[in-house]
């Protein structure tokens, strides 16, 4: 695989990206819903006295995690099964370009697209926090912006694996949108009637949380703002015993770039043997 | 120039092509002709690596299946529905320009050739079809690759454009490129094509020479 054609293809998806409606719309909704969140949270943290990061960080923890997974999932739902169906996919492979460049190219593009309106929703949070209530806890704030990015890269491989499976658009996006809700809410709700169906042990629960995104996210999130167990759960919990409080961040991201990096290999495997109409 | 050998594909449950092989000459213009869901298209997405066929395909002697990007940077492709995303007719030749390291000044040249000059910075996805199939003629004509797979490369445009394109493709089959055309228009077949190759039902029947057949296909075209 060639870097140069890799990051032609991935410059010309992020201009594809820009110039969607769909991005247009979850860039600038990202960003009013940052800014408004943070807004409401320092309005309370000034009546309640604690401290503006913190409280507003828990805040955006939450938007990343649910608007994150929907933005990355439909964009990479849409990718190739979108170019496969208005016939531009054809006409780019039928240039001197391999599969893989292509492949690669489109989900590295997306994945720029996306990270860039997640600097502008939390970078403009963040001004907002730093003028109204002072630096604080600056590094937790910029852990959660990387988290939002790890968890963009590994929901975002998962979409694009969608697409590669699925091959239409239509069947992409409702692919999306089910596995959107499944991460975000019906593992949860999932794990939560397995554990007390099958009495599930905390290291079920927990090896169960490491296959999903999400969670994996939430925990680090959480990690990141306190270490007080009761808000951790019983993943954190069990993690934070089991790996103790340094080695649980460590498996925590090892977890999320696995799951980027075997979506993806899923998604190559498929993509590299599909017949392009 | 183009050595396809026993080319078969399956889609589902359809056999789509049935070992068909065909060999063109540097600088030889060979026509497919057949019904539709003959596999005139299909042919050519062999030799572009888009669709997963058994056999063997080359282009300029690389295989079109393990050194396909060797192959394609021989190949200029007109598809029968051209599609350019959301990119400007300027920026879709620029991708290609820098892709094959073609000096950005050939692209006022190329679009001026096709008569899109003025709509240089205009979205591609706005275009009629027959602009767009103008445009896809630019990225040929910039690329200036020694093999041309046409597919059905008139069928969006209007006489004027038909007219033109078939100008165009003709300096180009003198220039001597090699030309593979999958088409259905008699005018297309005859003023192009040294050959024609028809397929039935994902066969090729016995080779004919242009003469024999076009009235037949004229007729079948409605044309």
């Amino acid at each position: 695989m060639r870097p140069r054609e890799t990051l032609l293809v991935a410059a010309r998806e992020v201009r594809e990206a820009v110039r969607s409606r769909w991005f247009l719309l979850s860039a600038v909704s990202f960003l009013v819903l940052s800014l408004g969140l943070s807004l409401l949270g320092l309005a309370g943290a000034q009546r309640s006295g604690l401290a503006g990061f913190d409280r507003t960080t828990a805040g955006l923890l939450n938007l990343a995690l649910l608007f994150v997974p929907l933005v990355t999932l439909s964009l990479g739902g849409l990718g190739l099964a979108g170019e496969l169906e208005d016939g531009s996919l054809a006409v780019l492979l039928a240039q001197p370009l391999t599969r893989g460049e292509v492949y690669l190219g489109k989900y590295l593009g997306l994945l720029g697209a996306v990270g860039a309106s997640i600097f502008a929703g939390f970078g403009a949070a963040g001004l907002v926090i730093t003028a109204v209530a002072g630096g604080g806890n600056a590094v937790a704030f910029l852990q959660l912006v990387g988290l939002a990015v790890l968890l963009a890269a590994a929901t975002l491989a998962l979409g694009t694996l969608l697409s590669a499976a699925l091959s239409s658009r239509a069947k992409a996006v409702g692919g999306a949108f089910a596995a959107w809700l499944v991460i975000v809410y019906g593992s949860d709700l999932g794990a939560i009637g397995l554990a007390a169906a099958r009495s599930l042990s905390p290291a079920q629960v927990f090896t169960l949380a490491l296959l999903n995104p999400v969670e994996q996210a939430r925990v680090l999130g959480t990690l990141s703002l306190t270490s007080r167990p009761e808000v951790l759960g019983v993943v954190g919990v069990y993690g934070q015993d089991l790996l103790g409080a340094n080695g649980l961040p460590l498996v925590l991201i090892g977890a999320l770039l696995a799951s980027a990096s075997i979506a993806l290999g899923l998604g190559w495997m498929v993509f590299r043997k599909a017949a392009v109409p | 120039m183009i050595d396809a050998r026993e080319l078969t594909l399956d889609l589902g449950e359809r056999r789509v092509l049935d070992a068909v092989s065909l060999h063109l000459d540097p600088g030889e213009a060979v026509a497919l002709v057949g019904p539709n869901g003959s596999g005139k298209t299909s042919v050519l997405r062999c030799l572009l690596g888009l669709v997963p066929y058994r056999g063997r395909a080359c282009i300029a002697g690389h295989d079109c299946m393990h050194d396909p990007v060797a192959a394609r940077t021989q190949v200029g492709y007109l598809p029968q529905r051209p599609a350019f995303g959301d990119a400007t007719a300027e920026e879709a030749l620029k991708f290609i320009a820098r892709l094959r390291r073609i000096h950005f000044s050939r692209i006022p040249l190329v679009l001026r050739q096709v008569a899109l000059e003025s709509h240089a910075g205009q979205r591609a996805r706005t275009f009629s079809w027959g602009m767009q199939q103008r445009l896809s003629l630019a990225a040929v004509l910039l690329a200036d690759p020694p093999v041309l797979l046409l597919d059905e490369p008139t069928a969006s445009l209007d006489r004027e454009g038909q007219a033109d394109f078939l100008r165009i493709a003709a300096e180009l089959r003198r220039s001597g490129r090699t030309l593979l055309l999958a088409s259905h228009r008699a005018e297309e077949i005859e003023r192009l094509a040294d050959r024609v190759l028809e397929l039935d039902q994902g066969r090729l029947v016995p080779e004919q020479r242009v003469a024999q057949v076009l009235p037949f296909h004229a007729r079948r075209a409605g044309g």
